[in-house]
């Protein structure tokens, strides 16, 4: 019977005095006679109760053989767990006070290759230092970050080879199984370890394994390992829904750590080595449905410079196998994406018609910034179904070089049937400004054929008043409004309160914009703000809707969801123009406007924020999902800095941004200008 | 069997490997025995239970609870707790286990340990003799008992957790990380015992003997994290039997470490720091003025100083801060690194400085 409780070293090929050599391995086994003494007492102990001893007693034992096990276990990876110092760097990252206390890194190569979380560097320090269990301090070289699975590979001169923990196989993993985070932060004599179980395999997008010991700072960067002394994982936070540095460190010591597999953390290291930054891949696919876990994985749109376009994959197509895993929901693409490097080769099996096609692809660690094509009409609002009617033709467009005029009914793209307005906007907005596209219009019942180049969507404000959108009603339908002063809106689990106003003369086949008005930090009165905008949402046919933050001082990120409801819920009752709908708000107000129209990318079109500066990181701009945005600001705000950034953010994602200046002192806007917003946002659907 | 190895360059091993057969009967042995396990722990619990007790003083406002735990140490009513602001009123109350709640008196207090002794008017209590705690090491398996967010009402036992000793560690490895006058070891627990009311728990092995006592609620600076922990009772030991005999004399606060009347500072070595313009500003050397003592002793532009002493610092200001500790007459001790070289020179303003002597590799 071979010892419980060993530790390999492995070496390369190298002639050190007073050490075995073996076929280019060097290998020795430290602990094995503390192991041998806990195996026999755990026999011991067997026997103990397989003779029905007072239980207590043999319990106790257990107890004191699994503390050794434990410790046998933490002595065994120790020499490859070393402590890391850095000196200066930030002092706050992402609002957060950085600490400037010792990390840990694992040995993961002789020659001097250490591990490490991306975390323990996001302050980016000036110089890092390696301290070695002996206290050697050694000067490390960040060699490569791993942004997918935020780790770093560090590397320090050594002049004997260093020991390296072993790997526990992916295949032996169980769930329930023992796990220990280990960490060299508090002393550098002794590792801190953190007793807990293994919690769940394939976490956040099948990059980590779980568990419930505590993973804090004590331990990011250190291995978790098994009752044997092995590496299942290098400890890192992480979070299914942020990424950056910091992300997941707010669950600290919760009893939800993450750890990077072992096998995984290998299979980069070649790459890392060679100096390589490894960020995740992307296919640039757009996948059909509002829910990840139920919808069936058909491509809605891709990227037309893209990894998925290049390889030929195109929008309709149903995902059905990748890499041979076979697909069936729309969450397992993402899973199976989000696990893989950009530059990872992938092979993707589609369902198109009755044809089913194996491609292949390349991910890639950025993609494109795309910008929507612009044909530069604004379309009538009519249910007719046999072409699009121009309401209003813009001037120095692609529509007016063609000579399109008002009136003139566009039939098809392409050599396609145009349907109705919405089916025109999804296509022209797959095509990128620059495409050339073949128009037939109908002019006086003749049919002509006009070529036109895409541009861009407009930044600029409107400054004439334009037609009207709607066709005159016959005056049947038409409701008498019967809630002037507006409606109260309530949903069940929110104490917010909300207001809404329909506009008068409301009519199920007119669908009417929204304009969502988040209100700056101490609320409003509902009858001023509905004097401002009754007059604009009848005449530009906007529902106005006013949901009240919780705590009148602050809007709470978590609010965007009772916004979300609130939509909903209006949608549910009154026909909604899809292509209208407006975050907009003042000063925090104006910050949440951003927030709520990036988490919702589905329903909402635009953001108009006055005075306020945009938090967190945009979304990219999709095909399918147009989004405008309108910031006004004043030349000697407080934000003037911050908001600029904001815009030049945007910009560069190409989302087209209009900038309106207020003058020199920051304030909301005035009649005329309200005015101006409402016909920006009345333009919204432009094609 | 198929060893895994991280790198192609630790090539193949030869180690020995276990039997599969051998794991699978260590892990039948765990499993055979996790049952009666907690019947020891339930054991365990229910003898410590009757020696912890809840107290009841000062506070109740802003976020400063009113509540503590604390442990008894005689048969006739000593309580071993924290020194804290709770016990800062004249009616401090003591609630047994079984739910009697009796008036007490504080003895006794080291602020700077951060224990206090309290005293009730009673017999024949169960108790923790101090004489026989134990003492652990990193991996001990432990208990905590203590009435946490004072969850525990009434006569209701305290709560209960189960973990692990993480590390035993120093709190005074750096000046300023943690905000406690208590510089000694301390056991860092890899569970979330020390929230409010936690203060003056009980830790205890297994087996049920005493170890610690669960300390305030403490903020690890050196990475913004909670710092679980308890005091070794063999630290407190002393101090609290001189409260118990009435011998304590308060000692003087823990002394601070004193700055010299002239401190040194870079300018006296003829180091020029790079402009400390950030928060943290590695401190790069900028010029060596020549024929200064860092010039003599071979410094040069461009060395970063990593080492004051044996103390790591990390910024232009942490460096200032140590210096003030260095007498001007007195010589330091500073690492430097060089490209990938660490280097270490001692230098002296009024003296001679000596060039670097110890080179790592």
């Amino acid at each position: 019977m071979t010892t419980m409780i060993r530790c390999k070293l492995g070496f390369p090929s190298l002639n050190a005095p007073g050490l075995r050599s073996r076929g280019g391995a060097l290998t020795r086994n430290i602990p094995r006679d503390r192991s041998r003494g806990a195996l026999k007492s755990l026999l011991s102990v067997f026997v103990a109760f397989s003779l029905l001893t007072a239980p207590s007693v043999a319990s106790d034992d257990v107890e004191s053989q699994l503390q050794t096990a434990l410790r046998a276990a933490v002595e065994r990876v120790a020499p490859a767990v070393v402590q890391i110092e850095t000196l200066g760097g930030l002092e706050h990252v992402d609002g957060k006070l950085f600490g400037t206390g010792p990390t840990t890194g694992l040995v993961v190569g002789p020659k001097g290759y250490i591990i490490s979380s991306a975390f323990n560097f996001a302050a980016q320090p000036a110089s890092i230092l390696v301290r070695l269990p002996d206290g050697t301090r050694k000067p490390a070289k960040l060699v490569a970050t791993d942004h997918a699975r935020m780790l770093v590979l560090l590397k320090i001169d050594v002049d004997k080879p260093l020991p390296v923990g072993e790997i526990a196989p992916r295949g032996e993993m169980r769930v329930g199984q023992w796990a220990i985070a280990v960490g060299r932060t508090f002393q550098l004599d002794r590792p801190n370890m953190a007793v807990g179980i293994l919690s769940a395999l394939d976490r956040v997008w099948g990059k980590a394994i779980q568990t419930d010991a505590a993973v804090s700072p004590n331990n990011y960067g250190g291995p978790l390992i098994d009752i044997h002394g092995r590496v299942l994982g290098v400890l890192v936070p992480l979070s299914p829904k942020a990424t950056g540095r910091m992300a997941g460190m707010e669950w600290y010591d919760s009893g939800i750590g993450f750890a990077i597999p072992a096998e995984d953390v290998r299979r980069a290291l070649p790459r890392l080595i060679n100096g390589e930054d490894l960020y995740r891949g992307l296919a640039g696919i757009s996948l059909k449905g509002p829910n990840l876990y139920t919808g069936r994985p058909i491509i809605a749109a891709c990227l037309p410079k893209c990894p998925a376009t290049e390889a030929g994959l195109q929008a309709g197509d149903e995902i059905v196998e990748i890499d041979g895993r076979p697909i069936t929901r729309a969450a397992e693409v993402n899973t199976e994406i989000g696990r893989r490097y950009a530059g990872d080769k992938v092979s993707i099996t589609v369902l198109r018609g009755d044809q089913r096609l194996q491609r292949e692809m390349q991910l890639a660690a950025k993609l494109e910034p795309f910008r929507h094509g612009f044909l530069g009409v604004l379309p009538m609002r009519s249910d007719a179904r046999d072409g699009v009617a121009v309401r209003y033709v813009y001037p120095k467009s692609p529509a007016t070089a063609a000579g399109i005029e008002a009136g003139d009914v566009l039939v098809s793209l392409d050599e396609e049937p145009i349907v109705d307005r919405i089916g025109l906007i999804e296509k022209i907005g797959s095509l990128e400004p620059g495409t050339e596209v073949r128009l037939e219009i109908r002019r006086n019942g003749a049919l002509r054929q006009v070529k036109m180049v895409l541009a861009q969507l407009p930044i600029d404000l409107p400054s004439e008043e334009l037609p009207v959108a709607q066709p005159p009603s016959a005056g049947l339908n038409t409701r008498s409004q019967p809630e002037a002063a507006g409606l109260q809106l309530k949903i069940p689990e929110y104490s917010n309160e909300a207001w809404a106003y329909v506009p008068e003369g409301y009519r199920p086949e007119a669908p009417c914009g929204v304009v969502v008005w988040l209100h700056a930090p101490g609320g409003f009165e509902w009858k001023d703000l509905l004097a401002r905008w009754k007059p604009l949402c009848d005449r530009y046919n906007l529902i106005l809707l006013a949901p009240k933050s919780a705590d009148p001082a602050r809007w709470t990120p978590g609010e965007t969801e009772f916004v979300d409801r609130l939509l909903d819920q209006i949608g549910s009752t009154y026909q909604v123009d899809t292509t209208r709908i407006v975050a907009h708000g003042y000063e925090g107000g104006g910050t949440m406007a951003f927030l709520t129209a990036f988490r919702n990318r589905d329903s909402i079109r635009a953001v108009a924020a006055v005075e306020a500066v945009m938090r967190g990181r945009p979304p990219h701009n999709e095909p399918l999902h147009r989004l405008a945005v309108y910031i006004a600001r004043a030349e000697k705000s407080r934000f003037a800095k911050p908001i600029k950034r904001s815009a030049a953010a945007l910009k560069k994602l190409k989302f087209p941004v209009t900038l309106k200046s207020l003058g020199e002192t920051p304030r909301y806007l005035n009649d005329q200008e309200l005015s101006q917003l409402a016909r920006w946002i009345d333009m919204l659907d432009r094609i | 069997m198929n060893i895994e190895h991280w790198t192609l360059d630790i090539g193949h091993s030869l180690v020995p490997t276990r039997s599969v057969g051998t794991r699978k009967v260590y892990l039948l042995i765990l499993l055979l025995f996790s049952a009666p396990a907690a019947a020891a722990i339930v054991d365990t619990i229910d003898r410590v239970h009757p020696k912890i007790v809840k107290i009841y003083g000062a506070g109740g406002f802003s976020g400063m609870e009113s509540y503590q735990s604390g442990i008894l140490i005689s048969p006739e009513g000593h309580v071993l707790t924290a020194f804290s602001y709770v016990l800062d009123t004249d009616y401090i109350s003591v609630m047994l286990s079984d739910g009697r709640e009796l008036d007490a008196k504080l003895l006794g207090a080291d602020p700077r340990l951060d224990v206090a002794v309290l005293k009730i008017e009673a017999e024949g209590l169960p108790y923790f003799d101090l004489s026989k705690a134990v003492k652990l090491e990193a991996g001990a398996r432990v208990l905590a008992f203590s009435n946490v967010f004072g969850v525990a009402l009434g006569g209701e036992p305290v709560s209960v957790q189960k973990g692990t000793v993480a590390v035993v560690t120093q709190l005074d490895a750096r000046r300023g990380v943690f905000e406690t006058p208590y510089r000694g070891s301390v056991y860092a627990l890899d569970m979330t015992t020390n929230n409010p009311g936690a203060a003056g728990g009980a830790l205890v092995a297994f087996g049920g003997e005493l170890a610690g006592m669960l300390g305030k609620e403490l903020r690890n600076s050196l990475n913004n994290t909670w710092l679980n922990y308890a005091l070794p009772i063999d630290k407190i030991r002393q101090s609290v039997e001189d409260i118990r005999s009435g011998k304590f004399v308060a000692r003087r606060d823990p002394e601070e470490v004193k700055k010299p009347l002239r401190s040194l500072d870079p300018a006296a070595l003829g180091i020029v720091l790079v402009p400390d313009v950030l928060e943290r500003t590695p401190p790069y050397v900028d010029r060596v003025l020549p024929g200064s003592p860092a010039a003599r002793a071979g410094m040069k532009p461009d060395d970063l100083i990593i080492l004051s002493g044996d103390r790591l610092v990390q910024s232009c200001k942490a460096l200032a801060k140590e210096m003030e500790f260095v007498d001007y007459e007195d010589p330091i001790r500073l690492t430097v690194i060089r490209g990938q070289e660490l280097l270490e020179f001692t230098l002296r303003s009024a003296g001679e400085s000596k060039p670097s002597k110890r080179t790592y590799p």
